[in-house]
C-alpha cells in the first residue's frame, strides 16, 4: 500500500523559468524509508516541502494515506497533514526545554506519557528539563526526531538531518535513526545530497536531477546498476567508457578490453553503449588482463585511489580510477595489472560517453 | 485544533488589551465624544484662544463655584478653524475668544447657538453681544503702541498707525503674526478706513519695516520692556501687564491716531460664545450665567488687566476708560462679516506665516 | 476572472500567499499607517487651481528657499562636525576616547526644540550673555543663523555615529597600502579614508536632512519659518486646504531626498569590509590638546550648557513648586499616550514584519513601505491628515488621547518594526515550519512560538516608540483634546511665555527618558 503518492506534480518558483519539480510522479510505500538524493537544485527539497505542505504545487496532486492533501481542488495546510518533520538545523524551539519541545502541541492528557515514551525511544530519558542550547549536536538531533515522532505521524520527513553533524557522529546517528524509525514503524522520507547517507539509511533511493526522477531503486541497484550517466557519476566514483555489447550478451567490449557485465538491459550484441565501471570493480591482480602505469595515488585510509594510465589498442591512452586495498603499496610510476569484477559494471545507455 | 484556536484568542486578547489601554487614556479625559447625547451638567468643554494664564483661574473658580468639571483646550488662534472643522462632530460647548470678529464670524457660519434666556445678559450693552446672544463681549482692548522709555521718548515713536511703515522706524518695533486675532481685528478696521488696496500695501510694507514678527503679544511686551525693541504694537492691557513686572517695566504707551480728523484707536473685545450642538448645552448655559455675575465679569477683565465692557464693573486702576480717548468708528459686530476677507487679505499681503 | 485574480495574488506573494487573516491584519495596519499622509495628498487635490497657483507663485518659492537652505547649511555643519569628531575619536590617540564615543552621541537625547529654548535662555535678546556682557550677541538667535546653529548642534551625532561605525569597521589594509605607495597621513585621509567613508557620511547626512525637513519645534521656537511651521500656522490661522498644498510640496521634497539616498546607496561601491583589525592610531602630537579642547567645546555647547540651563531653571522651578499635581498630571498623560503608542506599536509591528520576513514578496514589501509612510514625513503632516481623516471617519476616536497615540504609532511604528525585524531575523523560518507540522495554524505559530522568541526586539521597539512619543511635539499640539496636555506641550507653552522655571522641569524629564534608547542606538552603530 502506498502511503504517499505524488502524481505529475509540478512546481515552478515565480521569476524562475525552469520548474523546480517537473511533472514528478512517485509512490512511497507505507513503512519504507525513502531518500530523495541529488545535487543542490535538483528539486529534492522542494519535493519534501511539497509533501509537508510548505509549498503548493502548480499542477498535479499529492496524497498522504487516504487523503489528497494537494491538488487542483484540494489543499490541506501543513498543520493538518499528520506529518512529522526533522529539519537540517533541527529547529528546536530555543525557548522551550526538551520535554516541551517533544510535547509541543500534544493533547495535554497524553503529553507526559508520550514525551517520556518518545524520549526513551531516542535514548534521551532524563533530559526533559534541558534547554536545547545545553545539548550536543547528536542530542539535538534526537530531540528533533523525538518531536517529529511524538504525535505518531503517518510520515516523517527529514531534511538533510545529518548535514550539520560531524563525520563520526553522522555514521553513528545514521544507524540510530534507522533503528528509531524501524521501532516507530513510520514511513520516512529523507532529503540528502550525500550518497553515503542515502545508501546507508534507505530502503529506496530516488535520484533526482533538474526536477525529475533519474532513477528509483534500492541502494544496491542504484550503486551497482545506475541507469544513467548522471546516477553513475553522482553516486560513488566511476569510470565511464565507450563500448559495445559483446557477442555473448554478458560482456561489453571497451577500449580497455572486454569486461564481464550482467546488466546489459538485454541489448542486442554489437549495440554501442556507455559503460560504467566502478572504481571498486577494478581489482589489482598480478594476473589481471589489463595493465597500466600509475599516474596518481591518493591514500584515503579506506583505500588507495589510483589513477592508472592505460595504453589503448589504437595507440592512445585512457585514465581509469582504481580503488586498491589500503595495505598495498602503490607509488607513482608503478606498472600495475588488474582485472574487472562483473558485479559493478553497468551499461547505462546507448551511444558513447560523449 | 483547539490549541490553535486558543492562540488566536490569545492574539485577540493582546489586541483587546492594547485597545483597552488606549481606552484607558481616552477614558480619563472626560471627552464628550464618547457620550454626545448625554447633557450632564457635570462637565464642560471650553476652547479658548486667550492666554491660558488668564483663563485657567477663571475656569477653576467656575468649577469651585458650580462643581462642573471643565476641560479646556488652549488652542490660540487655531480655535476658529478647529470649530469650523469640527462642525460635523462638535466637541466644544463654550468658546472664549480674543476677537469679536472671530465670534461674530462663527455665529454667521452657524457655529454658535443662542443660549435662550440668560440671566444677567442685559448687563452687557446690546452693541457688545450677538443679536441672538450667542456671544457676549466682556472686556475691551485697544490697539496701542507701547514703548521703552529707556530707549525712546513719546515723541520719537509714531502717533499714527499708518506711520509704522515709515522707514524712519525701520527695525525699531515688533508686531505679531498676521494670524493673530488682535491683528485680524485691527486690519479689518484699517480696511474699513482705507479700503483693501491701501491696506494690503500697508501690510506688505509693515512686514518689511518691522524689526520682529512674533508669535504673540506677550513676546512683544517682554521684548519692549527688555529694550530689544523701542516699541511694539500691542493691546493696551499688555502695557498694563508690563508695568506690573518687577523688571523691564519702564514702559510708556501711545494711543494712536488721536489727532483731529484721525481715525482713532482701534478697539476690540474679548468674550465668550456658546457653541452650537455642543455636548453639554446645559453646562454651557450655566457657564454663561455664571460668567455674567459681576464678580466674574470683573475677574474676566482683571486677570489680564483689561477694561470691562460693563461700565458698572470697576476697572483696573491703571486702565484708561474708553471714554478717555478717540475710538475708531467701526461697529464691533462688523468685524465678523469681513473676518474671512481680512484673513484672505492678510494672506495675500504675505503677513500670514512668517515669524522673524 | 477568478483564475486571473488567483494568479495575480500568487505573483504578488511570490507564490507563497500567507494566511488570509494575517495578510488582512497586516494590510489593515499598513493602510492605517499610510492613510493620514495619503489623505493629505488627496485633499490637496481639492485646493483648486487658483490656490495651487497662488501658493506656488507666492509662498512656495520662499519656503523652499528657507527650508532647503537651512537643511543644506545644517547638514554641512553637521557633516563637518560629525566626521571630524568620528575621526578624532576612532582614529587618533585623543585622550579619553571611550568616554567621548558615547558622550558625543548624547545630544540626540535633547530634542532640538528643548535645545532651542536653552539657547534662547543663553543667547536670546534677554539672555544670560546679555546679563554678563551687557549686550546680546551681535547675531540674533531668532534668525537663520540661530536655527542653523541649534539644529546643527543637536543633529551632528547622526553623522558622528554612522561615520564612526564605518570607521571602526573599516580595515586598515587600504590605508596601509596607500602609505606603502607613498602617500602621507593627510594624503591617506583625503584620498583613501574619506572617499571610502562616503556612503556612511551620506547616510548620516540624509538622516540630518530628513530631520531638518521635519523639525517643527526648534524652527518655530526660533521664529524661523520653514514648511513645517508654515503648515502649522496655515492650518491654525488660515485655510487648511492651503496647508495641504504646502504639505504636498514638503512630501515631494522629502521623497526627493529619500530617492536620492536610495540612488546614492545603489551607486556606492565601497563596502568597508574585512576583519576589523584595530586600526593604528594617528598620533596627534602637539595637536592632542587642541583636539581635546575641540571635543570638550562641542560637548559643552551640545550637552553641558543646555542641560545646565535646564537644571538651573528646574532648581528654581522646584523651589517655586513646579512639581505640583498639575505637573504629575501632565506626566501621567504623557506616559499614557506614549505607553498606549508603544503597546499598539508592539502589537502592530509583528504582523507586518513577519510577512516581510517569512513571505518576502512584492506584496509584503509594499505593505512594509506603506507602514513607513508616516516615518519619514513631518509630524505636522501626519497630524493634519489625522485631523482630516479623524473628523470624518473616526469621530469616536477624534479628540481623544487615543488620537494622539495613533499619531505616535503612525510616526514611530517603523522603529518597532526595525527592532522586531532584527530579532526575527535571528529566528530561522524552519522554527515556524516545525511549529506548523506540530499542528499549529499560522496565527498560532506567531502567538505561541514567534512572539516569545522576538520578545527582546518587541520590548526594545516598544521602548523606542515610547521615548520618541514622549518627545513628540507638533502632532501632540495639534491633536490634543481639551484638558489634555503632555509634558512636551507644557514645555512648548511655558517656553513661549518665557516661563522657563515651569518649562525646564518637564524638559528635563523628557531628556532623562531620551537618554535610555541611546544605548540601543550605540549598540546598533
Amino acid at each position: 500500500m502506498a502511503e504517499i503518492v505524488l502524481d505529475t506534480v509540478t512546481k515552478t518558483y515565480p521569476g524562475i523559468t525552469s520548474p523546480a519539480v517537473d511533472a514528478l510522479s512517485l509512490e512511497i510505500k507505507a513503512g519504507s524509508v525513502v531518500t530523495l538524493l541529488g545535487p543542490s537544485g535538483c528539486g529534492k527539497t522542494t519535493t519534501l516541502r511539497l509533501i509537508a505542505g510548505f509549498e503548493r504545487p502548480d499542477a498535479g496532486s499529492i496524497s498522504i494515506g487516504e487523503a489528497t492533501v494537494a491538488g487542483p481542488t484540494a489543499w490541506v495546510p501543513p498543520e493538518r497533514r499528520g506529518v512529522g518533520m526533522v529539519f537540517q538545523e533541527h529547529a528546536l524551539f530555543p525557548h522551550l526545554d526538551v520535554a516541551s519541545n517533544v510535547g509541543f502541541n500534544l493533547p495535554r492528557a497524553e503529553r507526559a506519557e508520550r514525551v517520556a515514551e518518545t524520549l526513551e525511544l531516542v535514548d534521551l530519558a532524563g533530559y526533559d528539563r534541558r534547554m536545547p542550547h545545553e545539548l550536543s549536536g547528536g542530542q539535538q538531533q534526537r530531540v528533533a526526531l523525538a518531536r517529529a515522532l511524538a504525535a505518531r505521524p503517518l510520515v516523517v520527513l527529514l531534511d538533510e538531518p545529518f548535514a550539520s553533524l560531524d563525520a563520526d557522529l553522522r555514521v553513528h546517528m545514521r544507524a540510530e535513526v534507522r533503528r528509531i524509525l524501524a521501532e516507530a514503524g513510520t514511513t520516512a522520507v529523507f532529503v540528502s545530497h550525500d550518497q553515503s547517507d542515502a545508501l546507508a539509511i534507505s530502503d529506496t533511493i530516488v535520484v533526482m536531477r533538474d526536477g525529475r526522477i533519474e532513477q528509483v531503486g534500492s541502494p544496491r541497484e542504484i550503486y551497482q546498476f545506475p541507469h544513467t550517466r548522471f546516477v553513475a557519476e553522482f553516486v560513488g566514483r566511476t569510470n565511464l567508457l565507450a563500448g559495445r555489447i559483446g557477442e555473448d550478451g554478458d560482456s561489453v567490449v571497451t577500449d580497455i578490453g572486454v569486461a564481464p557485465c550482467r546488466h546489459t538491459h538485454d541489448l542486442p550484441p554489437g549495440t554501442p553503449v556507455t559503460v560504467s565501471v566502478r572504481a571498486d570493480s577494478l581489482e589489482l591482480d598480478a594476473e589481471g588482463p589489463l595493465r597500466g602505469v600509475v599516474r596518481e595515488a591518493t591514500y584515503t585510509g579506506r583505500s588507495i585511489d589510483a589513477m592508472v594510465e592505460i595504453q589503448l589498442a589504437d595507440g592512445g591512452t585512457a585514465d581509469v580510477l582504481v580503488h586498491a586495498h589500503p595495505e598495498q603499496v602503490i607509488t607513482c610510476g608503478d606498472e600495475v595489472r588488474f582485472r574487472v569484477l562483473p558485479e559493478f559494471v553497468a551499461v547505462i545507455g546507448e551511444g558513447g560517453p560523449g | 485544533m483547539s490549541r490553535s484556536r486558543l492562540s488566536i484568542v490569545l492574539l485577540l486578547g493582546i489586541f483587546l488589551l492594547a485597545s483597552a489601554a488606549l481606552a484607558g487614556c481616552t477614558g480619563r479625559d472626560s471627552t464628550p465624544a464618547e457620550a454626545p447625547e448625554v447633557s450632564t451638567p457635570e462637565s464642560l468643554v471650553v476652547y479658548s484662544s486667550r492666554n491660558e494664564k488668564f483663563v485657567d483661574p477663571l475656569l477653576e473658580k467656575f468649577t469651585a463655584d458650580t462643581g462642573i468639571e471643565v476641560s479646556v483646550l488652549h488652542a490660540g488662534d487655531a480655535v476658529v478653524n478647529k470649530l469650523k472643522e469640527e462642525a460635523g462632530n462638535v466637541q466644544a460647548d463654550i468658546v472664549i475668544a480674543n476677537d469679536i470678529g472671530a465670534l461674530e464670524y462663527l455665529r454667521l457660519e452657524g457655529l454658535l447657538a443662542s443660549p435662550g434666556e440668560v440671566e444677567g445678559i442685559e448687563s452687557i450693552n446690546a452693541g457688545y453681544r450677538a443679536s441672538d446672544d450667542s456671544w457676549i463681549a466682556l472686556s475691551a482692548r485697544t490697539r496701542v503702541l507701547m514703548y521703552n522709555k529707556d530707549l525712546v521718548s513719546e515723541e520719537e515713536i509714531p502717533s499714527r498707525i499708518e506711520d509704522l511703515t515709515d522707514p524712519a522706524y525701520g527695525g525699531m518695533f515688533a508686531i505679531t503674526r498676521g494670524g493673530n486675532s488682535g491683528m485680524i481685528g485691527h486690519v479689518s478696521a484699517l480696511r474699513y478706513e482705507w479700503g483693501d488696496e491701501r491696506t494690503e500695501e500697508w501690510i506688505a510694507a509693515l512686514k518689511e519695516n518691522a524689526g520682529a514678527i512674533m508669535e504673540g503679544h506677550g513676546d512683544i511686551r517682554r521684548a519692549v520692556g527688555a529694550g530689544e525693541f523701542a516699541f511694539g504694537l500691542v493691546n493696551n492691557y499688555y502695557y498694563h501687564q508690563q508695568l506690573a513686572e518687577p523688571t523691564g517695566n519702564n514702559v510708556g504707551v501711545v494711543y494712536p491716531d488721536q489727532g483731529p480728523g484721525e481715525m482713532g484707536a482701534v478697539v476690540n473685545g474679548a468674550g465668550v460664545g456658546m457653541v452650537a450642538g455642543g455636548p453639554n448645552p446645559e453646562a454651557a448655559r450655566v457657564f454663561l450665567e455664571w460668567v455674567l455675575l459681576p464678580e466674574n465679569q470683573r475677574e474676566f477683565s482683571w486677570a489680564s488687566l483689561e477694561v470691562p465692557i460693563n461700565p458698572e464693573i470697576e476697572a483696573v486702576p491703571e486702565a484708561r476708560p474708553i471714554s478717555d480717548y478717540v475710538v475708531h468708528a467701526m461697529p464691533l459686530r462688523e468685524l465678523g462679516t469681513v473676518w474671512e476677507d481680512t484673513r484672505t487679505l492678510i494672506e495675500r499681503a504675505g503677513l500670514d506665516l512668517e515669524l522673524k | 476572472m477568478k483564475a486571473t485574480l488567483a494568479r495575480i495574488r500568487a505573483r504578488a506573494w511570490n507564490g507563497q500567499p500567507p494566511d488570509g487573516r494575517l495578510s488582512v491584519v497586516a494590510a489593515l495596519i499598513a493602510i492605517v499607517m499610510a492613510m493620514p499622509v495619503a489623505y493629505v495628498v488627496w485633499r490637496s487635490a481639492f485646493a483648486g487651481v487658483d490656490r495651487w497657483a497662488r501658493l506656488l507663485d507666492t509662498r512656495v518659492p520662499g519656503l523652499l528657499w528657507s527650508t532647503v537652505s537651512l537643511a543644506v547649511g545644517v547638514t554641512a555643519i553637521a557633516v563637518a562636525l560629525g566626521v571630524a569628531l568620528a575621526w578624532l575619536v576612532h582614529r587618533t590617540d585623543l585622550p579619553g576616547q571611550r568616554i567621548w564615543r558615547w558622550t558625543l552621541a548624547l545630544p540626540l537625547a535633547i530634542p532640538p526644540y528643548v535645545g532651542a529654548i536653552a539657547y534662547i535662555v543663553v543667547l536670546g535678546p534677554r539672555g544670560w550673555v546679555r546679563d554678563w556682557l551687557g549686550a546680546p550677541p551681535p547675531v540674533s538667535i531668532y534668525s537663520f543663523a540661530g536655527a542653523l546653529f541649534v539644529l546643527a548642534v543637536f543633529t551632528y551625532p547622526y553623522v558622528f555615529l554612522v561615520t564612526g561605525a564605518a570607521l571602526s569597521r573599516m580595515g586598515r589594509a587600504h590605508e596601509e597600502a596607500a602609505r606603502s605607495l607613498g602617500l602621507g597621513p593627510l594624503g591617506v585621509l583625503r584620498r583613501i579614508t574619506l572617499p571610502m567613508l562616503r556612503s556612511a557620511i551620506g547616510a548620516g547626512a540624509v538622516l540630518v536632512i530628513l530631520y531638518v525637513l521635519s523639525d517643527f519645534g526648534a524652527v518655530a521656537t526660533l521664529r524661523y519659518t520653514t514648511f513645517t511651521s508654515a503648515i502649522y500656522y496655515q492650518m491654525g490661522g488660515f485655510d487648511t486646504l492651503s496647508a495641504t498644498v504646502l504639505s504636498v510640496v514638503l512630501i515631494a521634497l522629502t521623497l526627493l531626498v529619500l530617492g536620492a539616498e536610495t540612488f546614492g546607496r545603489r551607486r556606492a561601491r565601497f563596502h568597508p569590509s574585512g576583519a576589523p583589525r584595530p586600526a593604528d592610531l594617528v598620533e596627534l602630537g602637539g595637536w592632542r590638546w587642541t583636539a581635546l579642547g575641540f571635543v570638550v567645546a562641542v560637548l559643552t555647547i551640545s550637552v553641558l550648557l543646555p542641560v545646565g540651563v535646564l537644571v538651573y531653571w528646574s532648581v528654581i522651578g522646584v523651589a517655586e513648586g513646579a512639581l505640583d499635581a498639575r505637573f504629575w498630571g501632565y506626566a501621567l498623560n504623557t506616559a499614557q499616550v506614549a505607553g498606549g503608542a508603544a503597546l499598539v506599536s508592539m502589537v502592530a509591528a509583528l504582523p507586518v514584519v513577519y510577512l516581510r520576513s517569512r513571505h518576502a514578496s512584492l506584496a509584503s514589501a509594499a505593505l512594509e513601505r506603506l507602514a513607513y509612510a508616516g516615518y519619514a514625513l513631518p509630524g505636522v503632516i501626519v497630524a493634519l491628515g489625522l485631523i482630516f481623516f479623524g473628523i470624518r471617519y473616526l469621530p469616536w476616536l477624534y479628540n481623544t488621547a487615543g488620537m494622539i497615540s495613533l499619531a505616535y504609532v503612525v510616526r514611530f511604528l517603523p522603529q518597532a518594526m526595525q527592532s522586531t525585524g532584527s530579532s526575527l531575523a535571528l529566528v530561522s523560518p524552519r522554527i515556524d515550519e516545525a511549529a506548523r507540522v506540530s499542528g499549529l495554524s499560522p496565527l498560532a505559530v506567531i502567538a505561541r512560538v514567534i512572539t516569545p522568541l522576538v520578545r527582546p526586539g518587541l520590548l526594545a521597539g516598544g521602548a523606542l516608540v515610547f521615548v520618541s512619543s514622549i518627545k513628540e511635539l507638533p502632532a501632540t499640539l495639534l491633536l490634543r483634546p481639551a484638558g489634555f496636555d503632555t509634558l512636551a506641550v507644557r514645555v512648548w507653552v511655558e517656553a513661549s511665555e518665557s516661563v522657563y522655571y515651569l518649562a525646564a522641569p518637564a524638559a528635563l524629564v523628557i531628556v532623562a527618558f531620551s537618554v535610555l534608547p541611546l544605548k540601543w542606538l550605540l549598540d546598533r552603530y
